[in-house]
């Protein structure tokens, strides 16, 4: 084990796949998104996508729990494959939480609503259960008083961890995060970082699209690079901030170190 | 202090113009009085709850209650259609999205009133009437007489029906309680509406049969009706002036709770004191009229009396026969009649009215509802299918929900504009307030007052559907900070 920009390697070449894409491809039209995508993310592992805007980052993410559908290859999740089937879709999208840059708290609902909901009506939990657990997430991510609050009473930092529990509410094996705190306040985007290290911490498989290189940095496993679609680059936080192999891979951290 | 100064000015003027209409009307000898209100004007209407009135008043109120009727009606079933042709306009199959584009297009782009124009011109264009006219002989006939179907009327075991079914109510409220509590409890889909729903449905068929039990009603109601004639006129002119003071007070009191919190009362402004003095002042008035009109306060009291007499007759023996009855129109009458046990009939100048302003504003209202629902960011459907909503639940506690709130405030719109736009009757002869009043006044040559009189009817009916739609708007909004 060496110690190295603050995150200990783990060894999770035991550990069982928790997504796997084989040669995912998408095209909007003419244009193709992602092109022959081939990655593994093991249990437990944390991986942040990087890449210059447009490179197919929040496509990819977004195919993972089928808000996009992907055309070519193969996406299979905790060994369920994704198809078109709705009740397969449905099945992947509660075992997969997700967070989204804009947040998309329903404005309507309290926070305590806004995490109930799910384990309500998708898990047929009693309500009393799901309020207890609301409130212990509310308790992990910081802001247990704001249970009766609705969304449009609080800050876009304190949002989005209420997005965060609202995901974690549903118990997911996996967390994807598309750009977390790209829409925050800078002062705000420590508080979100901060649950998301612990969360990485209690042993969360997640994936991270983010361009926040200090949690990159400090918290991943891997990184991956994308451009074009493609993945260009992958290896430890050390390799890749350190000693990147590809020119694009130097080129993007040139411009952005 | 410069808000006074305002209202000063304001009414001022508005005082000031009135006098001088006044003055000049005078002088060019324009009648100006009421007084046809009261007096015969020997007018026939052809359809209406009474169609030779006795008076100019009688005239407008039926003219007015025809409005109503075809206002209301067509409120409900515009807003019922236009819902379907907005989900239709947004259905991922082409056929039915296409056919409601061109609708909402067509409609939209034609004339209101050339519309109506050209129903009642199909409609007279229609088969006479006898015995063979369909689509349903007997039982659903479209001729040039207009469109006429059966109709369902109370007897008069109706009335412990109805008390029958309030009893229904309650259960069935305690019912959805009941479910809605297990739901939370264990989680199971207790399925909370549709059990009431049920409630009510056997209770409804259950009181067909056993409604006279409800009988005992009926001295409870000749009971009421003694205490009420037993009550003075004073004594309730003294009630009525105690609850206004009352009210006011209430009013006042939890006005200033509200401004002050734990650190004291917040700084009040002109805006404040005004709310406070006209509460007060408000109320000083009521107590004014309470005691300067003894004859509102004994008619209060007479019609409430006449009300639980006329109950306690209804829940009297003799009301043990069927709650209900229905009839087929009938063929035999050549000249059809809205009221009455001989089917529903909408004359075709009723109909051609009420099709034409439901089509139009339905058109509208499925634009609303179609913009309502494309309004909801795109986002919100996404998060709700990420933490594993079906479409259904998504539509049903994330998209309808927002999409609601979005859709209210242009309905109202809607709303107002079909209940204005039943004027355009006087084309094709229905008689609602515009065509009545018309008549009126060729016949007396009061023209100023009777379109004072419509100008304050469409006023008042505007006003109230916009105080409901506000409401419904202050009630779902939804909170930011």
């Amino acid at each position: 084990m060496t110690e190295t920009a603050g995150n200990p390697v783990r060894d999770l070449s035991q550990a069982a796949d928790m997504i796997m894409c084989d040669g995912v491809s998408k095209w909007f039209g003419d244009f193709q998104a992602l092109d022959g995508i081939t990655a593994t993310i093991k249990e437990q592992e944390v991986v942040v996508v990087l890449g210059p805007s447009g490179s197919g980052k929040s496509t990819w993410i977004r195919c993972i729990n089928k808000l996009e559908h992907h055309q070519e290859g193969q996406i299979v999740v905790d060994g369920v494959e994704l198809t078109n089937d709705l009740r397969n879709i449905e099945m992947i999208r509660s075992e997969v939480g997700m967070v989204f840059q804009q947040f998309n708290l329903f404005p309507h609902l309290t926070v305590m609503d806004n995490i109930t909901l799910a384990p309500i009506w998708v898990r047929k939990k009693p309500r009393s259960d799901a309020e207890d657990m609301a409130r212990a997430l509310l308790e992990r991510v910081g802001i247990p008083e704001q249970a009766e609050k609705f969304p449009g009473q609080m800050s876009g930092g304190q949002q989005q961890r209420v997005a965060i529990a609202r995901a974690l509410a549903m118990e997911p094996k996996v967390m994807l995060f598309d750009e977390p705190t790209s829409a925050l306040d800078p002062e705000m985007i420590k508080e979100v970082l901060d649950v998301m290290k612990e969360l990485a911490r209690s042993g969360m498989t997640m994936m991270v699209v983010t361009h926040e290189m200090g949690f990159a940095r400090e918290v991943a496993d891997r990184i991956i690079f994308m451009e074009e679609g493609q993945i260009v680059e992958v290896g430890t936080p050390e390799h890749f901030f350190t000693n990147p192999t590809e020119d694009r891979t130097k080129l993007f951290l040139s411009q952005i170190l | 202090m410069s808000q006074i100064g305002l209202l000063v000015v304001v009414v001022g003027t508005m005082i000031f113009l009135a006098l001088q209409a006044g003055d000049n009307l005078q002088a060019r000898a324009i009648p100006t009085g009421f007084d046809f209100v009261g007096d015969s004007v020997g007018i026939q209407l052809s359809e209406g709850i009474d169609t030779k009135p006795a008076t100019g008043g009688r005239a407008l109120w039926v003219g007015m209650v025809n409005t109503l009727r075809i206002s209301v009606a067509g409120i409900v079933v515009a807003t019922m259609l236009g819902v379907v042709i907005g989900l239709a306009r947004l259905s991922s199959n082409w056929i039915v999205s296409k056919i409601a584009s061109v609708y909402i297009e067509t409609m939209r782009n034609i004339p209101l009133l050339v519309q109506i124009i050209f129903i009642f011109a199909v409609i007279q264009t229609l088969n006479g009437l006898d015995e063979d006219t369909g689509p349903i002989s007997g039982w659903f006939v479209v001729s040039n007489k207009g469109i006429s179907i059966p109709r369902l009327f109370g007897l008069n075991g109706s009335f412990q029906w109805f008390a029958f079914m309030i009893i229904g109510l309650v259960v069935a409220w305690w019912v959805h309680r009941r479910r809605v509590q297990e739901q939370d409890a264990t989680g199971a889909v207790t399925y909370p509406v549709l059990s009431a729903v049920g409630v009510l449905a056997v209770f409804g068929i259950i009181g067909f049969f056993v409604h006279p039990v409800m009988g005992f009603l009926g001295p409870v109601f000749g009971a009421m009706a003694n205490l009420l004639g037993s009550i003075s006129e004073s004594l309730l002119q003294l009630l009525l002036a105690l609850a206004a003071l009352l009210l006011a007070a209430r009013r006042i009191r939890n006005f200033l709770k509200s401004m002050s919190s734990g650190g004291g009362r917040a700084k009040l402004v002109d805006d404040d004191y005004f709310r406070m003095v006209f509460a007060g002042v408000g109320a000083l008035a009521a107590v004014l009229v309470v005691f300067a009109w003894p004859g509102l306060s004994s008619w209060l009291l007479n019609s409430g009396q006449d009300l639980f007499e006329l109950l306690e007759s209804r829940f009297g023996s003799g009301n043990g026969g069927r709650p209900f009855d229905a009839k087929k129109p009938d063929l035999n009458i050549t000249r059809f009649v809205n009221y009455g046990p001989a089917g529903l009939t909408l004359s075709p100048s009723f109909a051609a009215v009420f099709i034409g302003v439901v089509l139009y504003t339905a058109a509208f209202i499925g634009e609303n509802v179609r913009g309502g629902i494309l309004a909801v960011p795109k986002g919100q459907s996404e998060a709700a299918g990420a933490i594993g909503l079906s479409r259904g639940q998504s539509l049903r506690h994330i998209i309808l929900p927002q999409a609601f709130r979005i859709i209210m405030p242009p309905m109202g719109n809607q709303y107002l504009n079909l209940a204005k736009n039943t004027s355009l009757a006087i084309a094709v002869g229905y008689s609602d307030l515009v065509q009545v009043g018309t008549t009126v006044y060729n016949q007396t040559g009061k023209t100023l007052p009777v379109v004072a009189i419509w100008m304050l009817f469409y006023l008042s009916v505007s006003l109230t559907i916009s105080v409901i739609v506000n409401y419904i708007n202050v009630r779902l909004k939804i909170v930011e900070r």
